[in-house]
């Protein structure tokens, strides 16, 4: 046992991967928890995928020698904030519909831009860029890491500070602007901050992880646990336990973190939908017993006549 | 200003409003009229009559396009930080996203917390007014319960409870009644009633159906994309100005010396 911990510990790549779950988790229980309560699910999906877009720029910039200071980490995170920014703007009417399709244009947009680009950038760069799609939690640089430890630190902070905000302009958006508060901000501070975080999780960790992390364990949650504290809670757990699962597996057997966990965390979803409808049933029984119970000696008193309502005298 | 400037100084008072959507639809105009203060108006009015456009003008959330609305004096554009101060409002309730995991209890606080600075924490206080609100409703015995597994007619009157649990002068609410039974509209209306004469505030609220509050009604407003009709709810009782609102299947029907209005949305309602 103390050799195995030793062995971990003393594996730089194995620390820096348990390091990132740890921060991904983190991530998905702030930013994925609220995106899901607003009804954004979709638009982790469309930054990620802007973030890949992003880099691509990025990459050909320096290696077509236009831009050499132009990274590719940059590139990412400018596409995954403006990709925030135009969902956000298609959505301040309050209608999530409308922001469905800003993101689906902008997903669109950015893979056409990736597939595009790709073409003129080199292949060993472009193995890089395949990263940011299935990216490996195995193979992360220091530099990685600490750029993550920076952004989930951002992340974290601001839906501490603002949780009251957000939650309350996720429930009745017309409501807290007419009580005072400046909702449109709120909802544009949540989606940029999702969106820089969703960009560097990507770097790290690829966009398809990235999305089954942040959307499945709060969707899960948030169909069994009953207050905002709990479904944060949960989607920690989830997240962290995929992923810690997926990287055990990957010593065993050669099989990519990622899937394992993405896998794991997609299930938890279906889990979910089937614990939600054993309960439900149990308790439709519990009502239909005592339902029974009280009609029947009701049915022995007479026919009670309701109060006719329909007639006021002034 | 004096307190009797200030009584002076109507509730509502609009001048040649009319309110336009984006996409072209002018879904208010000509609207002239005033209101005095303090009052408990309904405003009524067929679907897409624009009555939740008028609320959405007069909280601010949508400017005129033309004249103005002004609330205890303020005008809803220029002074709308104000106006934000001074009311509380509950929108309809299908505007209530229930994928948030709120309790009864939260719903009720966010009344309270949404007009305070952040960090918004709960005190002991805003759990008092929320918990004797809540009472006003008969809803207690909910205050832990998952408010997205409330019926229809219970995440009403929590809502109303949010309202009533609130500060500020004037309560705004677009159809508290809407989906509720004979026996939760009485609740409603009386904790409404009953709140503004024990409180002094003023009450304004849309329905489609005059009959379960016009006992406290002082003033309705009809509308049909302008204002039609203006009053006491036995002026606005006139065969003519139903008609035209709710078209000739609407009818006032004298029997046995009293009035009844009869038209699609309300049912039967019965004046002298
Ligand atoms: N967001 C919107 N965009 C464009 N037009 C709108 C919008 N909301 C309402 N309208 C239009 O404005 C008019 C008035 O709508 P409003 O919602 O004020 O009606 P209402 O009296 O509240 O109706 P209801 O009884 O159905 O709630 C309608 O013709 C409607 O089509
Ligand atoms: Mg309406």
């Amino acid at each position: 046992m103390i050799d195995l911990l030793q062995l971990i510990f003393g594996t730089p790549f194995i620390v820096r991967a348990l390091i990132a779950a740890i921060l991904i988790a983190m991530i998905a229980s702030t930013s994925g928890t609220f995106l899901v309560f607003r009804g954004l699910s979709f638009m982790a999906s469309g930054v990620a995928h802007a973030a890949l877009g992003g880099a691509a720029l990025g990459f050909f910039l320096q290696e077509t020698g236009f831009f050499p200071w132009f990274d590719p980490v940059l590139g990412a995170v400018l596409f995954a904030v403006l990709v925030a920014v135009m969902t956000g703007y298609a959505g301040e009417s309050g209608i999530a519909q409308k922001m469905e399709v800003a993101v689906g244009v902008s997903f669109a947009l950015s893979m056409s831009l990736a597939v595009f680009l790709m073409y003129y950038i080199p292949s060993d760069k472009v193995l890089v860029l395949w990263g940011y799609l299935v990216g490996d939690i195995l193979l992360l640089t220091n530099q990685d890491v600490v750029l993550l430890v920076i952004t989930t630190t951002l992340v974290v902070a601001v839906i501490l500070m603002l949780n009251k905000e957000f939650v309350y302009v996720s429930v009745d958006y017309e409501g807290a602007i007419a009580h005072g508060m400046n909702a449109r901000a709120y909802h544009y501070v949540m989606l940029v901050v999702s969106a820089i975080a969703i960009a560097l999780a990507t770097k790290a960790v690829g966009a398809i992880l990235v999305y089954a992390i942040l959307v499945a364990p709060a969707a899960a949650s948030n169909e069994l646990v009953k207050s905002v504290t709990g479904v944060m809670v949960a989607v920690f757990s989830i997240a962290l336990f995929a992923q810690v699962i997926g990287i055990m597996i990957s010593f065993a057997i050669a099989v990519s973190p990622s899937a394992i966990a993405g896998l794991i965390a997609a299930f938890s979803y279906v889990v979910a939908l089937q614990v939600r409808r054993i309960r439900e049933r149990a308790r439709d029984q519990k009502l239909f017993e005592a339902d029974k119970e009280e009609t029947i000696p009701a049915t022995f008193e007479g026919v009670v006549v309701p109060d006719d309502h329909s007639g006021h005298n002034h | 200003m004096t307190t009797e400037e200030q009584l002076a100084v109507p509730l509502l008072e609009a001048q040649d409003l009319a309110v336009k959507y984006p996409n072209g639809e002018l879904a208010l105009h000509d609207m002239t009229f005033s209101i005095d203060a303090p009052s408990f108006t309904a405003i009524i009015g067929p679907n897409g009559s624009g009555k939740s456009t008028l609320i959405k003008t007069i909280l601010g959330l949508m400017k005129p396009v033309h004249g103005f609305v002004r609330v205890l004096g303020h005008d809803s554009v220029k002074d709308s930080k104000t106006i934000q101060r001074l009311i509380r409002y509950v929108p309809q309730r299908d505007h209530i996203e229930l994928t948030v995991p709120m309790r009864v209890k939260d719903i009720v606080l966010m009344g309270r917390l949404m007009k305070k600075p952040p960090p918004r924490f709960v005190s002991g206080k805003d759990r008092e007014v929320g918990k004797s609100a809540l009472k006003r409703v008969d809803m207690i015995d909910l205050w832990d319960r998952p408010f997205p597994e409330l019926s229809g007619g219970q995440r009403q009157r929590v809502l109303v409870a949010r309202a009533l649990a609130g500060e500020g002068q004037i309560l705004v609410l677009d159809e508290p009644l809407a989906g509720t039974d004979a026996e939760s509209q009485k609740m409603i209306v009386e904790a409404l009633g009953e709140y503004q004469r024990d409180f002094d505030v003023s009450i304004i609220m849309v329905t489609h159906d005059l009959n379960p509050i016009h006992v406290f009604v002082k003033h309705v407003l009809l509308l049909r994309n302008t204002l039609v009709g203006i009053g006491t709810p036995c002026d606005v009782m006139d065969p003519e100005l139903i008609k035209r609102v709710y078209g000739p299947a609407a009818e006032v029907v004298e029997y046995a010396g009293h009035r009844y209005c009869i038209t699609p949305d309300s049912g039967v309602d019965r004046h002298d």
